[in-house]
């Protein structure tokens, strides 16, 4: 037998394809791994390699209607510590320490511990955050001593005017589980983010934001800083641009909040578009506090918010504002004669039952002197003439006890109030509630921001305005994202020349009698005062009312209402006047 | 049953130009990588220095391999053998301990790893051991005393502890014999066996890991207590036994009759199999426990065992088709990678030259196996083609280990890649080892 018979080729064949079958697998898994899922890799290999100290983005500014910065951004200043570009020893560090506890107001030891940690492990230290550019300023001179310390220039939000459209605007803060599980993917938040809590920081929360830019730091795998790799510059957010009016909120809040209670109400709309020129709701709060620079004390009892906004969900009785309603169902009726006089004799009575003026007027008493001197005995003689469900009818005109629609979170839609809803609750409607009715007390509830379309709606004989406060979304490339555009969700037509005929009686209120307190010279103001009973404590004052320069349409409508405020004419309507002054310009 | 290969035979030339080529270019890959890897580390220059030292020398076996006479190593395989068992007594008694095994010369300036030597020699011994008994390749008897031969050999190994260099023999030899013609029967003992060993400790090992299992189910209980109850072992012993004979007698209600001593030897080999994985279990480190974990639950321990292959796959996987270039592999260089310039060399290479990189090297160690197969058909003798076909075990093995650990085909077993992976030992016998299959090659035409 020869040496070759011994070969037993067919094994080596086998082990030779063995061979073979086993190379193609690892080339097809290195294929895999190398270039089909190339990205993943290369994404994963970068994450690993890079720490990014965060720098937040300037949020895009909310901006009153002419442009003035509401809501802005002012530089705050983080502290961080990277080792390994110096050599250090135990004296460097506690001399560092020492320096820079006394610059930030902390205890040293803190520091040094930070600052021992960040040596050992050789990771970048975030020492202190949120710092003041007063401090920061100070601090920077360290810089010149201390070659580790590092710098970094970030944003802040900052409300310039404080407590200004506070419900409106809204504030920041710090998110919830709830935000971070259901966030954009896309997007940078960090666990430590602040994000709009509420109003449009938190509606335009997702154009607000920016995008954050960083300093990238290359780490080994201990997360020892090995170099700086770049240095990315942040993106704005956009800009949010309101239809409120600087000087006419500052007005109404001021007029509010110095008012005998502090509390209530005002909203301001333009007649013509329905945009909220301002929007008071009071008690409110500053914004600010929540993102104070952590060198500043703030008292932690300034911190409850009163997240409540009267404007769109307080609901009141709308009292004697309500008399326009009557008076025009009593035209819409041909129920109302110019020339009829009623005598207030203080009260009138009805079936037994005794229902009273605030003063006895006397006789002589017309729709003109009768709005004027805001004569209850008047309408309720118009009222059983015209009857309660014309009443109800035209409150249904006005779109009375319906959510107005503004863009708001928790509006409330108030309640009207009449025979046929009576009948629908399957309960009785007696003559005395016509009288309530007329002079707009009992189950009637309104809110101010419904006083103030109903104003507007006046004004321009009949327009029912969605209100808006929103007048365009602009990112930092000048794009508008998002525009509103003034919109009319219904008309409330009256025959002809009735309008008028309320306009005349409305500028009588002001002119000569209850609503003297809104007079402004110059200006056509037109007004109706009132005060709704309150059984629990003073009475609310209201005052609804437009404006517009003699012989020209009205420009803006509005409410004042001010919560126990005893009256209107002697609460409510002296705002009024602080507030068409300001829109005006009148000294 | 022979065929001639092409007419290589009769073409003259004293060296197969491919692996020499294949050799040079996998040392000078090699070399470069490691020096990439550890240009940062400050392992680096010592690193440099010994590499440089063990180039020449490698070069030097390559060349002596080749032209020393392959047939001597069978002449003298006595003392080849005498010489390797003192080689490894020696490194017992003076030799060092580095990465936790006691398996190391020092010499000054360098150190040296015998059973890298050995790993070759072990081949060799064998195929001569085949060789003498070609006639009786089919017999039992043979296998067994090559198991008696081998068995100081292995022993001595396992003192050192060296598992990575048994890891490599035992496939390797298996391949051999395999090659030699073994009967396909023995195979199917050694996979009884090889199962049995195998399927003991993993299934402890997953047990370990998922209690939950081990409570509600009555055979998981009992596979627990069978690595600690000598109640339970002698009780299991009995029923292999019983078991196979049961087969046994079931085969032959269908009339295939099997001889008693089989079925005794196979419930041998199981148990056999068995008391391996029990050995194994309780000589494993914690560190080698991790390693099978990490194998049976990769995503159990991001940050364990499993992490370390993570890493090595981000680090190949963000080279991408061109790689990132020599020095700027980012994973390797900030230390993500671990072993790097050792077991984890390709997630170097990988990163740095990409896919042409590895594809490249899969492509050279492919025509080292190609060539070294097509050597051992061109032998002159059956001792040239058994001596080629255990060194194609050896490096099929290493190529299967190194790779398929990167790719999460195997567990971690920390098997360097020869040639690419820093160590100066393993390339001087690797070297060595094609030299040896150029000794073959250059005296194919010689007369026996």
């Amino acid at each position: 037998m020869k040496q070759k018979d011994f070969f037993n080729i067919q094994r080596l064949r086998v082990l030779q394809y063995a061979a073979y079958l086993a190379v193609a697998l690892i080339a097809i898994r290195l294929t895999d791994i190398q270039f089909i899922s190339h990205e993943k890799y290369a994404l994963a290999a970068e994450q690993n390699r890079t720490q990014i100290l965060y720098q937040t983005a300037p949020r895009g500014r909310i901006l009153s209607a002419k442009g003035e910065t509401i809501a802005g951004n002012v530089p705050s200043f983080s502290v961080y510590y990277l080792p390994g570009s110096q050599k250090v020893d135990d004296a460097y560090l506690s001399s560092l320490s020492a320096d820079v506890a006394s610059f930030l107001d902390v205890d040293s030891k803190k520091i040094l511990k930070l600052l021992n940690k960040g040596t050992k492990s050789g990771k970048a230290i975030l020492i202190a955050q949120n710092i003041s550019p007063k401090r920061a300023f100070a601090f920077s001179e360290l810089q010149v001593y201390y070659s580790g310390l590092y710098l970094l220039e970030e944003t802040k939000r900052d409300y310039p005017y404080g407590a200004f459209a506070a419900h409106l605007i809204g504030y920041m803060g710090t998110m919830d589980n709830k935000f971070w599980n259901k966030k954009d993917e896309n997007t940078d938040y960090r666990l430590n983010s602040k994000i709009g809590k509420s109003g449009i920081e938190k509606r335009y929360e997702s154009q607000l934001k920016g995008r954050d830019g960083g300093l990238y730091l290359e780490v080994d795998y201990r997360g020892r800083v090995k170099q700086k790799l770049k240095d990315n510059k942040w993106g704005k957010g956009a800009d949010v641009w309101t239809t409120l009016n600087l000087e006419v909120q500052k007005a109404a809040e001021k007029g509010i909040k110095n008012s005998i209670t502090g509390r209530g109400a005002a909203v301001v709309l333009d007649a013509k578009t329905g945009a909220v020129l301002a929007m008071v709701s009071a008690p409110d709060f500053d914004p600010n506090i929540f993102i104070s620079y952590s060198d500043e004390e703030i008292p932690s009892t300034s911190k409850k918010i009163p997240e409540y906004n009267l404007a769109l969900q307080g609901m009141y009785p709308p009292a004697s504002t309500f008399k326009t309603i009557t008076a025009i169902a009593a035209l819409e009726n041909n129920r109302l004669d110019l020339h009829d006089h009623s005598n207030c004799k203080g009260k009138i009575f009805m079936n037994g039952r005794e229902f009273k003026c605030w003063k006895t007027h006397g006789p002589n008493i017309d729709l003109m002197e009768g709005m004027a001197q805001s004569c209850d005995v008047y309408f309720y003689e118009l009222a059983l003439k015209t009857g309660s469900a014309s009443i109800e009818k035209i409150q249904k005109l006005f779109h009375l006890g319906q959510k107005t629609g503004i863009d708001l979170p928790g509006e409330k839609s108030g309640n009207i109030y009449g025979p046929s809803k009576r009948a629908r609750n399957r309960t009785y409607w007696f003559a005395g509630d016509t009288l309530n009715l007329s002079i707009g007390q009992g189950e009637l509830l309104l809110t101010p921001l419904q006083m103030a379309v109903y104003g507007a709606a006046l004004a321009s004989k009949g327009n029912i305005y969605k209100p808006y406060y929103i007048q365009k979304v602009v990112d930092p490339q000048g794009q508008v994202l998002e525009e509103n555009k003034p919109e009319i969700i219904a008309r409330a037509k009256l025959e002809e020349g009735h309008y008028e005929i309320i306009h005349q009686a409305l500028k009588g209120v002001v002119d000569r009698a209850t609503g003297r307190a809104a007079k402004v010279e110059g200006v056509d103001v037109y007004g109706k005062t009132g005060t709704a009973q309150n059984p629990h404590g003073d009475d609310h004052g209201w005052f609804l009312a437009f404006a517009g320069l003699p012989g020209q349409e009205p420009d803006i409508a509005l409410s004042v209402f001010v919560e126990f405020g005893k009256g209107g004419s002697s609460a409510a309507a002296p705002i009024a006047k602080e507030i068409i002054k300001a829109y005006y310009g009148v000294k | 049953m022979f065929s001639r290969e092409n007419n290589h035979s009769l073409k003259r030339g004293p060296i197969d130009f491919v692996i020499l080529i294949s050799v040079s270019l996998l040392a000078l890959i090699g070399f470069a990588i490691v020096y990439s890897a550890l240009s940062t580390s400050p392992l680096g220059q010592s690193v440099f220095r010994t590499h440089l030292i063990a180039l020449p020398i490698a070069a030097g076996a390559f060349v002596f391999g080749w032209l020393f006479n392959y047939q001597i190593y069978d002449e003298q395989y006595k003392k080849l053998y005498m010489f390797i068992i003192t080689l490894l007594i020696g490194v017992l008694i003076f030799g060092v301990t580095q990465r936790g095994s006691h398996s190391w010369f020092r010499f000054g300036l360098f150190s040296f790893q015998p059973s890298e030597i050995c790993r070759i020699a072990t081949i060799l011994i064998s195929a001569s051991f085949l060789e003498r008994n070609k006639r009786n390749i089919r017999e039992f008897k043979t296998i067994f005393l090559l198991g008696i031969i081998l068995l100081p050999v292995f022993g001595l190994i396992m003192l050192q502890p060296d598992f990575s260099s048994i890891v490599v023999s035992a496939p390797a030899l298996i391949i051999l014999l395999f090659a030699a013609g073994v009967d396909l029967y023995y195979f199917g003992l050694l996979f009884a066996f090889a199962v049995a060993a195998g399927f003991f400790p993993i299934a402890w090992t997953y047990l370990g890991l998922n209690p939950e299992i081990a409570r509600n189910s009555f055979i998981a209980e009992l596979i627990l207590n069978l690595r600690v109850n000598i109640w339970y072992i002698l009780g299991f012993s009995a029923l292999v036994v019983l078991a196979c004979w049961l087969v046994k007698q079931l085969l032959r209600q269908f009339r295939i009759e099997i001889p008693t001593a089989l079925a005794l030897i196979v419930s041998g080999a199981i148990l056999a199999g068995f008391f391996s994985g029990l050995f194994v279990e309780k000589k494993m480190k914690p560190y080698q426990r991790k390693r099978v974990e990490a194998f049976l639950a990769p995503k159990s321990d991001p940050k364990g065992a499993s992490y370390n292959i993570l890493q090595a796959q981000i680090a190949m996987g963000s080279g991408g088709v061109l790689g990132k270039g020599l020095f700027s592999g980012t994973q390797s260089r900030l230390g993500f990678v671990p072993e790097r310039h050792t077991d984890f060399i390709l997630a170097v290479l990988g990163e740095e030259t990409g896919l042409f990189g590895t594809l490249g090297v899969l492509l050279l160690y492919l025509l080292l196996l190609w060539r070294t197969t097509i050597t051992a058909t061109l032998s002159s003798d059956l001792y040239g083609y058994f001596v080629c076909m255990g060194i194609f075990g050896i490096f099929f093995t290493y190529l299967i280990i190194n790779f398929g650990m990167l790719i999460g085909l195997v567990p971690v077993a920390g098997i360097p890649l020869p040639f690419v992976s820093y160590g100066g030992s393993n390339l001087v016998a690797s070297m060595w080892a094609f030299g040896i299959v150029e000794s073959v090659y250059r005296r194919r035409l010689s007369v026996v």
